[in-house]
């Protein structure tokens, strides 16, 4: 990890978030350091998706304080549309289910919000379309539809659409689960130059050797609290608990 | 040949009420359906209870009471005025749950998505979920404006000439017995069967670009 960064670039304190009276998330706290590439790995219903949103405020913790690049809000309280407004401007976000527009063309796509959110041309934004989409290797597929892409084409539109609009921090949730392995394959290696380029990223995955490769932290979550935190080497190869070590045996001995 | 003049006469007539009745009925559906769908919980209600008044009372009780009550006593209305208000009132409430089905139909991703992405909820709607909304209501939205069409004989209960209105005239002053009524059924066939193969064609073509 670079260990230039001033301040980090998102900070969890105590997050809690229940739906009715099932506790998701569990008084998690989790700091990411700018450049910093963080794995939340763990069971199914650990929470690990729920936290993730909680992050660009797509679910609102009950309690607890969100801190992103700088900018604090306190979900529980309440949030102002500017701060919403901004949180989201420095956060991108790519799904599992890829969520591209379907009556869109994959430029228009990744050109859409770039106009809407930034208030850049249709000029500006099909420029810098198409340099992302050249990035993700998929400039040929700029005047497609994305019922007409694969898989793995459609989450790389998805990245490429997050990235148009310059965010500090990338959050992906699954990225590679909806995906064939090898379609998955094409995803994490945009993912791994993403990484080497220098990108904040918190990536909630099954992917193993994604983490052990590409994360410098990896956090494992089960029944919505942090259960180990280090460095890949050290949370992956001798997990300190039973749980953990469970966990791991199941998607590592696989 | 006198037949079909006389009830070619009327086919303006079905069109025009037809047309603008459903256009009335697109643009008041909108209030309607963003009500059954607003997170306020007197408003949902309350575009309910329109809905069901306005799709429970018979159509031609509601061209009677607009003709005869509202059209006599408050402001003069022409029968065809009449005729499209009431016709547009009763598509409001049809069209209102069409467009709410069509809003539901679409995946939540597509809000997650331009939500992360920053997009408020009005270009959200506007640009992303009303476009999807749209073609998967289609259909359901051409089928309505069919039965519309067949529906509009109605009108002719407030003398509104229209084809079923010509059609019984010549019936009456011809001693055609039934012929004027199979010409009518013949032209109500001629006219809402390129409808239905036009909505067939675009529906096909438009539902691969909907999300789900």
């Amino acid at each position: 990890m670079s260990a230039v960064a001033q301040e980090p670039a998102v900070v969890l304190d105590r997050i809690h978030k229940q739906f009715g009276d099932l506790v998701v998330v569990r008084d998690v706290s989790l700091t990411v350091a700018r450049g910093e590439v963080v794995a939340i790995i763990g069971p199914s219903g650990s929470g690990k998706s729920t936290l993730l949103r909680c992050i660009n405020l797509l679910e609102r913790a009950d309690s607890g304080r969100v801190e992103v690049v700088g900018r604090a809000v306190e979900p529980g309280a309440g949030v102002a549309g500017r701060d919403l407004a901004a949180l989201r401007r420095s956060v991108g976000m790519v799904f599992q289910s890829f969520n591209l527009f379907p009556h869109m063309t994959v430029l228009r796509n990744v050109s859409l919000p770039q106009e809407r959110v930034l208030g850049r041309s249709r000029a500006e934004a099909d420029a810098r379309s198409r340099q992302l989409l050249e990035r993700v290797g998929l400039a040929a597929k700029a005047d497609t539809y994305p019922s007409r892409c694969s898989g793995g084409q459609q989450q790389r539109v998805a990245i490429a659409r997050a990235l148009a609009l310059d965010p500090e921090v990338m959050l992906f949730d699954e990225p590679t689960s909806a995906l064939d392995p090898e379609l998955g394959l094409e995803v994490l290696a945009v993912m791994r130059e993403l990484a080497a380029d220098g990108m904040t990223m918190v990536v909630v995955t099954h992917e193993i050797h994604f983490a052990a490769d590409v994360a410098d932290r990896v956090v494992v979550m089960a029944d919505g609290a942090v259960l180990e935190e280090g460095t890949p080497e050290q949370v992956l190869r001798s997990p300190s608990t039973e749980r953990a070590r469970r966990f791991l045996s199941a998607v590592v001995d696989r | 040949m006198e037949v079909l003049e006389a009830v070619l006469l009327g086919v303006p007539v079905t069109l025009l009420v037809t047309v603008a009745a459903l256009a009335l009925g697109a643009v008041l559906a909108v209030p309607l359906a963003a009500a059954r769908r607003s997170r306020v919980v007197p408003l949902r209600w309350l575009g309910r209870v329109v809905i069901d008044v306005v799709r429970g009372i018979p159509p031609v009780v509601w061209l009677f009471l607009i003709f005869f009550g509202l059209g006599r006593d408050l402001i003069r209305l022409e029968p065809i005025e009449a005729g499209i208000i009431g016709l547009g009132v009763i598509s409001a409430g049809y069209l209102a749950e069409i467009y709410r089905g069509g809003l539901s139909a679409v995946h939540a991703g597509q809000w997650e998505a331009a939500s992360a992405l920053g997009m408020g909820g009005t270009d959200t709607l506007v640009r992303v979920v009303a476009p999807q909304a749209f073609r998967v209501s289609l259909p359901a939205v051409t089928t309505y404006a069919i039965s519309l069409l067949k529906d509009s004989t109605i009108v002719s209960a407030i003398g509104v000439s229209e084809i079923l209105f010509r059609a019984t005239q010549s019936a009456r002053s011809t001693g055609a017995g039934l012929t004027p009524f199979f010409v009518a059924a013949a032209v109500y066939i001629l006219l809402s069967a390129p409808l239905a193969w036009l909505s067939r064609g675009l529906d096909a073509r438009l539902r691969a670009r909907v999300a789900r």
